[in-house]
């Protein structure tokens, strides 16, 4: 089982990154969030257990704080990614490039509704699978899939109108 | 996907000094041994572990998880002091507080009736299990010597088979560490005593 500072010496820096562009455009510190996101593995530390995927347990912890301050944020300041979302059923699988895909989401990323954005940097920026990606945002999988097909589609038609 | 170097260090650093704060610390030191290199490690509470004959990373892997641990070999000194006194044969006993928290209720018995076999002296298992008042338990008394954090400091080597044979060791390269550790204390001769 690793230690928590070695959690810290291995994650930080990744999930930092991480943070900084889910929260990117919103009014939120990245470094509030990380830190509440250590805050919580700490008191969830002793819950992990020996052989369990500790990279996907902070990724979960650190969406699920980035999340709740979206939340928190959005209902002090109504965004525009408020809107309805189309069905998500029967969406194809997306066939972009990956890096280009990457490159897309790092320019606009702030345009995408929360679950979108974390969906479409976990998969494209952390090379998730959509299964680790399905626990990591509590979801399905196909609802992961879904997640990230409609934000890239949503980000090709943002940089179609700009 | 890089966020700025400044912000990230600056959380880093931020994250680093909560965890200063939070976590329980733990020093450690190496030094040599007639063993190889030897590294033991305190808490608040006392001696919480110690490993022989391994690379650093295994024993800083085996520290209590959630435990800030610094090398400080100052804070160790007595520690230092009393292995090479027992290495060279000068003194056979430890007068240092050992951390047993992390062990069981029952683990934690097992190695405190370990701890009063005087050196140059053997008990087996299932000695220690009368002791203990679990006269079955031979085999968990075993498994609990073999959980031992801080060997030679608990001195578990002391504790043999019923027919006073060299059975299980966990430390540095097993029976043969445990017999190098009898050998100096002058035990190996000694028959295994029927109280």
């Amino acid at each position: 089982m690793p230690r928590f500072e070695t959690l810290i010496e291995h994650y930080h820096d990744e999930l930092f990154h991480y943070l900084w562009y889910m929260l990117r455009d919103s009014r939120l510190d990245a470094a509030d969030v990380m830190q509440e996101t250590w805050l919580r593995a700490w008191q969830a530390y002793d819950r992990l257990r020996r052989g369990s995927n500790v990279r996907a347990w902070l990724y979960r912890i650190a969406t699920n704080c980035a999340l709740t301050a979206l939340g928190r944020h959005r209902r002090e300041v109504p965004l525009a990614d408020h809107m309805d979302l189309p069905a998500t059923e029967g969406l194809p699988e997306e066939t972009l490039e990956p890096a280009a895909a990457l490159e897309l989401a790092l320019a606009r990323i702030g345009e995408l509704p929360p679950r979108q954005r974390a969906a479409v940097l976990l998969r494209y920026g952390r090379e998730m699978r959509y299964r680790e990606l399905a626990g990591i945002m509590k979801c399905s999988e196909e609802s992961a899939r879904a997640n990230v097909s409609l934000g890239i589609r949503r980000l090709r038609q943002e940089l179609r109108e700009t | 996907m890089q966020a700025r170097p400044e912000e990230t260090r600056r959380s880093r650093a931020r994250v680093l000094d909560w965890f200063a704060r939070t976590a329980p610390l733990v020093e450690w030191m190496e030094m040599e041994s007639p063993l190889g290199a030897l590294y033991v490690a305190r808490s608040q509470a006392g001696l919480c572990r110690l490993m022989f004959d391994v690379a650093e990373d295994r024993f800083r892997a085996s520290l209590p998880g959630r435990a800030r641990s610094q090398r400080n070999p100052d804070a160790l000194r007595e520690a230092r002091d009393e292995l090479d006194a027992y290495f060279s044969g000068r003194s056979m006993t430890f007068s240092l507080a050992v951390d047993l928290n992390e062990m069981t209720f029952f683990q934690r018995r097992v190695l405190q009736q370990a701890g009063a076999i005087p050196a140059g002296s053997l008990r087996t298992y299932g000695q220690l299990a009368r002791q203990l008042g679990s006269p079955r338990a031979s085999r968990a008394v075993g498994q609990a010597l073999g959980r031992n954090p801080v060997p030679i400091i608990v001195p578990c080597h002391r504790v043999v088979g019923s027919d006073g044979r060299l059975t299980g060791y966990s430390g540095g390269r097993g029976i043969d560490s445990k017999r190098w550790l009898l050998r100096l204390e002058g035990a190996l001769d000694e028959k295994v005593s029927r109280d």
